[in-house]
C-alpha cells in the first residue's frame, strides 16, 4: 500500500514536471483574455452565458487564422459571484495570469470596483451587461460598455407605458442591487415627470423567494402597471407566478436583468403577455443567426439573453488587437473607438466615453417567446 | 367610502394572515428537523437546510420521471413525496453515519464544525450534479384556487398547511404514542442510562436524523411546488430562518418548532407588508438575537442541564 503511494505520488510529480516545461516552452507569446461573471450562485444563467458568448468569440478568430504575432488565445473565465469582493478577487487573479483584456462582468455592483483594479493594471474591460450609468462615467479609459444604459433604459420604458400603454399608475419593485435598484429608481423618477403616478416603490431581498407580502400590497394598490427591476430572471419568474396566483390583473413589465428564456421556462403561462426591455437583437439578421448556429454548435444550448453582447465585447477586443498587431493599452484602446462593425448584437461602435448606444426594444411573451413589441429609438411598433 | 378603505384593510391583514400562516409552516416543517435532532444528541445540524434542497430537486426530478411513466398527476405527486421524503431519511442517515457518529464522543465544536462542512459538501455535489440554473417546477398539478373578496387562497397554501399539519401529528403519535418514540425521548434524556435498559442509541439518533430529514425533503417539495422552481442553494436561508424558529419556540421542542416557525414566518410578511419587504430579514434575526438575549431556552423549552450527558 505503501509502496503504491509512493509509485502514485512520484508519477505525479513527473506529471507536473512535464506539464511544467510543456508550459514554459509555449508561453512565449500567447493572448490571454478573461472572462468575468457570476458563474455560481443565483445569476449563473446569464454569468454562463457570458462566459460562452466569449468562449465561442475566441474559437471563431481562432478558426479563421488567429491573430498575427500570436500563437495562441486563451481564456481565463472567472466566477465573481456577483458580489464585489470576489469580482475584485477575481480581477486580480486575470493580472497575475497576465490577461490583456477582459469581458464582464455581468452585475454593475460588479463591474465598477473590478475595473478600477483592472484600470490599476491599464487592462482593457468590456462589459457585455452592466446597464448602470455609472460604469462609463468615472473617467476610466479602460472601461468599454456593449450593451445600453439604464437612463436610456428607464425613459424609454416610461415612455413606452405612457404612449403605447397609457398606464395611468404604477407599482415598482426593486432588490436593492446597484443596477436593479438605480434602474427603478430612474423609472419612479421619470414616470413621475411624465405624469404617470408612483403609487408606491418597495425592495424585497436577494435570495428571497416568498414574495407574498409585497404582491398583497400591489394587489391593494391596484395599479395600471406593476413594474418588476429583480436582478434575475429566475426571481422574476417567482415573482411572476406568484403575481399571478395572488390575482394580480395589472400589466407586468421587467428589465433586462429579467429578460431570459428562463423566465419563461419557469413560469410559463404565467409569463403570458408580460412586457421587457432589452436591446434590439434582430434575430433575422445574418450575422445573428451565424452566431446562433455557431453557438449552439459549440455550447449545446440556445444563446441567453446577453451570449450575444458578450459575443462581441470579445470580438470587439480581438480585433482591435488584431488591428493594433500588440496588446499595449493605449493602442488597442485607440483601434477599440475605430471599430465599426456588424456584431450579433448589432452595429457595434465605442464612442469616447466607451458606450456603444442604447436601442431598448420593449419585448412582449408570446406563446412562450419573447416577441419585439415596440422600438423605443422609432416609437413605433414592430 | 370610509367603510370601503377599512374593508380593504382588514381583507389586506387577512390576506397577509394566510400567506404568514404559508410561509410559517414551510419554515416549521424544515425547524422540526433542527429541532428533534438537537433534542436527542445537542447538536445544530447546519446540514439540515441541504437536505430540504435534496429533497425538493428529488421531489421535480421523480415526478418529471413518473409523469412520464404514465401515472396521474397526483399520483405522482403523492409517490414522488414519499420516495423524496425516504431518499433524504437515507441520506441523513449515510451524513450522520460518517460525519456525526464518529465525533460523538469529541467536543460539540468538532461536531459543529463537520455540520458546516456536510453542508458546504452538499450543497456543492447538488451544484455539479444538478447544475447552477434554477430547476422549474411543474406547478400545473397543484394551480389553482378561489377568491373570497380580494382574499385570494391557492389551493397550494391549503396543501401546505394541511401536510404540515399531518405531518405534525403524525410526528406526535411517534414521539409520545409509540415504543420508539418513547426510546428517542430517553436517549435524549440519557444516553448511557438509556443503553443499559437495552436501547439502542445510535440506531434511535440514526432514526432521529433520517425523520428529520424526511419533513425537511417534504418542505423542498412543497416550496418547490409553490414558488415554481428549485436551486442548488435553495437551502441556505430558509434553513437559517428555520433554525431562528427552532431558537424561538425552544430547541429540542417539537411545538415550539411548529409555534416559531409560525411567528417567524408572520413577523416576516407584516413587516414586509405594513413596512417593507426590505425589512423581512431584519425582523427575523431581531427576533432571534432577543431571544437568544433575553430568553435563550425559549418560547417552549426548558432549562437544559448541560451535565446530564
Amino acid at each position: 500500500m505503501k509502496r503504491l503511494l509512493v509509485l502514485i505520488a512520484a508519477l505525479a510529480v513527473m506529471a507536473l514536471a512535464l506539464t511544467g516545461c510543456g508550459e514554459e516552452k509555449k508561453a512565449e507569446n500567447v493572448l490571454k483574455i478573461g472572462t468575468m461573471s457570476p458563474l455560481t450562485g443565483p445569476y449563473a444563467a446569464d454569468g454562463n452565458d457570458i462566459r460562452q458568448g466569449a468562449e465561442i468569440a475566441v474559437e471563431v478568430i481562432k478558426e479563421q487564422g488567429g491573430i498575427d504575432g500570436f500563437t495562441d488565445i486563451k481564456i481565463f473565465p472567472q466566477d465573481t459571484a456577483c458580489d464585489p469582493k470576489q469580482a475584485v478577487a477575481a480581477a486580480n487573479k486575470l493580472i497575475n495570469e497576465k490577461a490583456t483584456g477582459v469581458v464582464g462582468a455581468y452585475c454593475s455592483s460588479s463591474t465598477i470596483p473590478a475595473s478600477e483594479t483592472l484600470a490599476e493594471e491599464n487592462i482593457i474591460m468590456l462589459t457585455p451587461a452592466s446597464t448602470s450609468p455609472k460604469v462609463t462615467e468615472r473617467g476610466l479609459t479602460n472601461m468599454f460598455r456593449t450593451c445600453g444604459r439604464d437612463d436610456h433604459q428607464a425613459p424609454a420604458a416610461v415612455k413606452f407605458m405612457k404612449d403605447v400603454e397609457g398606464v395611468k399608475s404604477i407599482f415598482i419593485v426593486d432588490d436593492k442591487t446597484t443596477y436593479s435598484q438605480g434602474l427603478a429608481e430612474g423609472v419612479a423618477t421619470a414616470a413621475t415627470a411624465a405624469g404617470i403616478e408612483v403609487l408606491e416603490h418597495d425592495h424585497v431581498n436577494q435570495g428571497d423567494k416568498d414574495y407574498s407580502a409585497v404582491l398583497t400590497k400591489v394587489k391593494a394598490a391596484n395599479p395600471d402597471l406593476f413594474y418588476i427591476s429583480l436582478q434575475n430572471s429566475a426571481t422574476g419568474a417567482l415573482m411572476v407566478i406568484q403575481a399571478k396566483r395572488m390575482g394580480i390583473d395589472a400589466k407586468l413589465m421587467g428589465q433586462d436583468a429579467v429578460y431570459h428564456p428562463k423566465l419563461i421556462e419557469i413560469a410559463k403561462a404565467d409569463s403570458d403577455g408580460m412586457f421587457c426591455t432589452f436591446g434590439a437583437i434582430d434575430k433575422d439578421a445574418p450575422a445573428y443567426k451565424d452566431f446562433v448556429t455557431k453557438y449552439k454548435a459549440k455550447s449545446g444550448n440556445e444563446p441567453g439573453a446577453y451570449s450575444a453582447y458578450s459575443f462581441d465585447s470579445a470580438m470587439a477586443y480581438l480585433k482591435a488587437v488584431k488591428a493594433a498587431g500588440t496588446t499595449d493599452p493605449a493602442k488597442v484602446r485607440a483601434e477599440i473607438l475605430k471599430l465599426d462593425f456588424v456584431g450579433a448584437s448589432k452595429q457595434v461602435s465605442y464612442n469616447e466615453k466607451g458606450d456603444s448606444g442604447s436601442n431598448y426594444t420593449v419585448y412582449q411573451v408570446k406563446d412562450g417567446k419573447f416577441v419585439p413589441y415596440w422600438n423605443s429609438l422609432s416609437g413605433e411598433k414592430y | 367610502m370610509q367603510g370601503l378603505e377599512h374593508w380593504i384593510h382588514m381583507e389586506f391583514f387577512i390576506q397577509q394572515l394566510i400567506n404568514g400562516i404559508t410561509l410559517g409552516g414551510v419554515y416549521a416543517l424544515i425547524a422540526l428537523g433542527y429541532t428533534m435532532v438537537y433534542g436527542i444528541i445537542q447538536l445544530i445540524n447546519f446540514a439540515h437546510g441541504e437536505f430540504f434542497a435534496a429533497g425538493g430537486y428529488m421531489g421535480v426530478i421523480l415526478i418529471s420521471w413518473l409523469a412520464t411513466q404514465g401515472l396521474h398527476p397526483y399520483a405522482c405527486l403523492g409517490l414522488a413525496l414519499v420516495l423524496s421524503m425516504g431518499y433524504c431519511a437515507l441520506l441523513a442517515m449515510a451524513v450522520e453515519r460518517l460525519a456525526y457518529k464518529p465525533l460523538r464522543q469529541a467536543s460539540r465544536l468538532a461536531a459543529l464544525l463537520s455540520a458546516l462542512g456536510v453542508s458546504i459538501f452538499l450543497q456543492n455535489g447538488l451544484m455539479l450534479t444538478q447544475g447552477v440554473y434554477d430547476k422549474p417546477y411543474p406547478t400545473e398539478i397543484t394551480s389553482g384556487g378561489f377568491e373570497v373578496g380580494l382574499v385570494s387562497v391557492s389551493y397550494m397554501q391549503i396543501f401546505i398547511v394541511a401536510l404540515t399539519a399531518i405531518l405534525l401529528v403524525g410526528l406526535n403519535i411517534l414521539v409520545f404514542k409509540t415504543r420508539i418514540g418513547k426510546a428517542m425521548r430517553a436517549t435524549s434524556q440519557d444516553k448511557i442510562m438509556s443503553a443499559l435498559v437495552g436501547i439502542n442509541s445510535n440506531r434511535i439518533i440514526a432514526t432521529t436524523f433520517a425523520i428529520g430529514a424526511g419533513l425537511a425533503a417534504a418542505a423542498g417539495i412543497m416550496v418547490g411546488l409553490y414558488y415554481g422552481s428549485v436551486n442548488y442553494s435553495m437551502g441556505f436561508v430558509p434553513g437559517i430562518k428555520a433554525f431562528a424558529a427552532a431558537v424561538l419556540g425552544g430547541i429540542g421542542n417539537i411545538t415550539g418548532a411548529l409555534i416559531g416557525g409560525l411567528i417567524i414566518g408572520m413577523v416576516e410578511i407584516f413587516a414586509a407588508g405594513y413596512i417593507s419587504g426590505e425589512y423581512k430579514d431584519v425582523f427575523a434575526f431581531i427576533i432571534l438575537i432577543g431571544v437568544l438575549y433575553f430568553r435563550p431556552t425559549g418560547i417552549m423549552g426548558e432549562n437544559v442541564d448541560d451535565t446530564r450527558v
